[in-house]
C-alpha cells in the first residue's frame, strides 16, 4: 500500500497501518539515531521516543513534507536535546577554518572502506572520531553526507540556512578526514 | 577565485564545500582539471570520499529485542 493511504488511515486509527508504518521507518530511524548518538542504547531510547511523538502528532502531518523528512527532525532534535542535557562531552572546536586543512604533504590512503563491516576497532575509531565532533555539525555531515539528503532538506530538518549547512559541512568533513588521516597517512 | 588561478587550498576547500553537487559548474570543471594535475589535491579528494564512505557503511541493524520492545511501548503488539 502506498504510504500516503497508510498515513490516511492511520490518521484514522487503524493500527495495522501505523504498524505498517513503524515497520517501513524502523531501521532507517534507528540507524540514524545510532550514527548520532553513537551508542545502542540511546539510540534505542531515541526510536522509541521518535515513533511515540509520530503516533501522538501524526493528526497533524498534513502530507506537505516526507513522513521521512518529518522523521529526520524528530530524531535530530532528541539527539541535541539528549546532547545539551547530558552536557559532559568536550567537542572539537571547528572556528578556525583555516586551520583544518593542511594543504601540504596530502597522503594517498590506500584503503578500502568496505572493511568497516567486520573490523570492531575499525568501528571503535570511527565512533571515537565523530564523537568528537558537536552534534549540530555531526547531524548535518550525517543528514548530507551519510543519509544522502539534499543541502535543501539537510536546512530544512536543522532549521539552519542553506549556507549555514554548507559551513558545517565543509568543517565537519575536513574535521572528520584530518582524525581518520592519523591512521590511515602511510 | 574566477579571475585568479586556483591553489591547493582553495581546490581542498572548494572540494569540501561542493563534493557531489553542481559538478558540471564552471568552478567545479577549473577544480576537476587541477585535481587531475595535483597529486595533493587528488589524495585529498579522495581521502574526503573515503572518510563519507566509511561512515555510509558502518550500520546497525534493530535487533528482534529492541523491535519487541518499541511495538510494544507503541501499543501495536504483534
Amino acid at each position: 500500500m502506498e504510504e500516503e493511504k497508510l498515513i490516511e488511515l492511520a490518521q484514522k486509527g487503524d493500527k495495522n497501518a501505523l504498524a505498517d508504518l513503524v515497520k517501513q521507518y524502523e531501521q532507517t530511524v534507528y540507524n540514524f539515531s545510532f550514527k548520532i548518538c553513537r551508542n545502542k542504547d540511546r539510540a534505542e531510547n531515541t526510536m522509541q521516543e521518535t515513533f511515540l511523538s509520530m503516533v501522538k502528532n501524526l493528526h497533524q502531518f498534513s502530507g506537505e513534507s516526507k513522513l521521512s523528512t518529518w522523521l529526520y527532525r524528530v530524531v535530530a532534535n532528541h539527539c541535541l536535546m539528549l546532547a545539551r542535557s547530558q552536557n559532559k562531552y568536550e567537542f572539537a572546536s571547528l572556528d578556525d577554518e583555516d586551520a583544518l586543512i593542511d594543504e601540504k604533504n596530502i597522503a594517498d590512503w590506500k584503503v578500502t572502506p568496505e572493511k568497516v563491516i567486520e573490523n570492531k576497532e575499525l568501528k571503535s575509531f570511527l565512533d571515537e572520531a565523530i564523537e568528537k565532533l558537536a552534534p549540530e555539525y555531526r547531524i548535518v555531515f550525517l543528514l548530507r553526507d551519510v543519509e544522502g539528503l539534499s543541502t535543501e532538506e539537510t536546512a530544512k530538518i536543522t532549521e539552519i540556512s542553506v549556507p549555514a549547512v554548507k559551513s558545517r559541512l565543509h568543517r565537519a568533513r575536513a574535521f572528520l578526514r584530518n582524525e581518520l588521516d592519523m591512521r590511515f597517512k602511510q | 577565485m574566477n579571475d585568479k588561478k586556483l591553489n591547493c587550498k582553495d581546490v581542498m576547500a572548494h572540494i569540501c564545500d561542493n563534493l557531489g553537487e553542481e559538478l558540471n559548474s564552471p568552478k567545479c570543471v577549473e577544480i576537476k582539471n587541477h585535481i587531475e594535475n595535483c597529486d595533493n589535491c587528488k589524495n585529498y579528494f579522495n581521502s574526503v570520499e573515503t572518510t563519507i564512505q566509511f561512515y555510509k557503511k558502518y550500520n546497525v541493524s534493530v535487533s528482534e529485542d529492541a523491535h519487541n520492545r518499541l511495538v510494544e511501548a507503541l501499543g501495536l503488539k504483534e
